[in-house]
């Protein structure tokens, strides 16, 4: 939950999305298509890969993933919990 | 009917993902990156003002199809390809080789794919994908930007193969004739590698490799004399993250891939240089991603005055030292191989 939270107010600050907080955001719905409270673009999608880099230490290197990868919330947190894993296991 | 032991992958490519899926079904175990190196499959074009181009605009891997011939030439694989003139006569001959089991790779424009999301369909007409089935009216496609095979009705098939415009594919498909019974993967690498740093250094055309990234920075500040209004080089200054990061694989994207090639290779050649090469790369790729960036922000502002112009012309000069530098290492490095 922490992690989710988190990466709410990460994709929030990046964007600059003043009127809208983490809890307004919903974890499964898409965030591109305009089903969730955020409307995200292709250049917001490239703005989420590095801030997510810069923060976590990621790369998304294969656009392909990456579009899987940042579909939802918990996509991305699932994404940052395995890639955690990895370098701690 | 699907062809039932076709593995679905998904790839970093298009084109080399397609051809990755194509030899391993047929029994060849090789991974999408040394299908990618081996071919030589990145590069640099930039083009200025040339008849078949609009705009400026520029490319960042190999042209289309040259991937193949490179890993026929070098790994000694066989493909059978055919290119059509009529509609029927090409949905014939693909359902004659899928009632053989036989998966076969189509070239298609993005566009008419009706599985792709509406607001990410564009024309591309060098699309590749493997389709593996048939059932009813829909084909079944193993399209590696997909995490599950997807289907496709057979007029949207139709509609993507017969697409017209710059380099309209013609129906064009193409499957796996032979496979060499061994491969010495190690003279293959070495091709692979010596042919892009021959295209990113050597290559004596002025608008190629790194060359071409140059000539790319400096020409990027007289943009403005050749668009019609302010929205116009906005699209077009757009485009340049299209190309590097949103359409299919991208600019940054291929540099990852190679990266990863290099670092299969070290291994393949008892090399470990390659290892800290790959990770050159993975950096140098970064930087890709951040002028692509750049781009996509100024233009979507609309903050296009000329001192924005000049430090996008300075982050791709900045690519053009960098690349020059990691090229001549790595053309160093293989010499000695």
């Amino acid at each position: 939950m922490e992690l989710k939270n988190e990466i709410k107010t990460l994709i929030i600050n990046t964007l600059g999305f003043r009127n809208i907080t983490p809890s307004d955001v919903d974890d499964e719905k898409p965030l591109f298509g305009g089903e969730n409270s955020l409307t995200l673009d292709s250049v917001d999608a490239l703005e989420i890969i590095m801030a997510l880099q810069r923060q976590y230490n990621v790369r998304i290197a294969d656009q392909n993933l990456a579009r899987n990868i940042i579909r939802s919330i918990n996509s991305i947190a699932e994404f940052i919990y395995s890639e955690q894993n990895k370098s701690n296991g | 009917m699907i062809i039932e032991n076709f593995k679905h992958k998904m790839a970093a490519h298009c084109e080399s993902g397609t051809i990755t899926s194509l030899l391993n079904h047929a029994g060849m175990q090789i991974s999408e990156p040394l299908v990618f190196g081996i071919s030589s499959g990145l590069f640099f074009g930039y083009f200025h003002k040339m008849k078949t181009f609009p705009f400026p605009t520029f490319i960042v891997r190999n042209k289309p199809g040259q991937m193949r011939i490179n890993i026929t030439k070098r790994l000694g694989t066989k493909f059978n390809e055919s290119s059509f003139r009529k509609n029927d006569e090409g949905a014939r001959k693909l359902d004659d080789l899928l009632q053989h089991n036989i998966p076969t790779a189509a070239q298609v424009d993005f566009f008419y794919l009706d599985y792709v999301p509406s607001w990410e369909r564009v024309h591309i007409n060098v699309h590749f994908m493997v389709v593996i089935g048939k059932e009813g009216s829909n084909y079944i496609v193993s399209d590696s930007y997909f995490p599950e095979p997807v289907t496709l009705k057979s007029s949207s098939l139709d509609n993507s193969r017969f697409a017209g415009g710059s380099m309209s594919p013609k129906g064009f498909i193409f499957h796996v004739a032979d496979i060499p019974s061994s491969v010495n993967y190690k003279a293959a690498i070495i091709k692979g590698i010596k042919n892009v740093c021959f295209n990113m250094l050597r290559i004596p055309v002025p608008f190629l490799g790194v060359k071409g990234i140059r000539l790319f920075a400096k020409k990027i500040i007289e943009w403005p004399n050749f668009a019609r209004d302010t929205e116009h080089l906005s699209h077009e200054i757009m485009k340049i993250n299209i190309l590097l990061e949103d359409q299919g694989t991208g600019g940054a994207g291929f540099r990852f891939i190679y990266a990863t090639f290099l670092q299969e290779a070290a291994e393949i050649l008892s090399k470990p240089e390659l290892s800290g090469l790959s990770r050159q790369l993975m950096e140098i790729g970064d930087g890709w991603r951040e002028l692509s960036l750049f781009a996509a922000r100024i233009g979507k502002n609309r903050d296009l005055g000329p001192e924005k112009l000049k430090q996008l012309s300075g982050l791709i000069q900045n690519r053009a030292e960098v690349e020059e530098k990691f090229f001549t290492e790595l053309n160093d490095v293989i010499k000695r191989v």
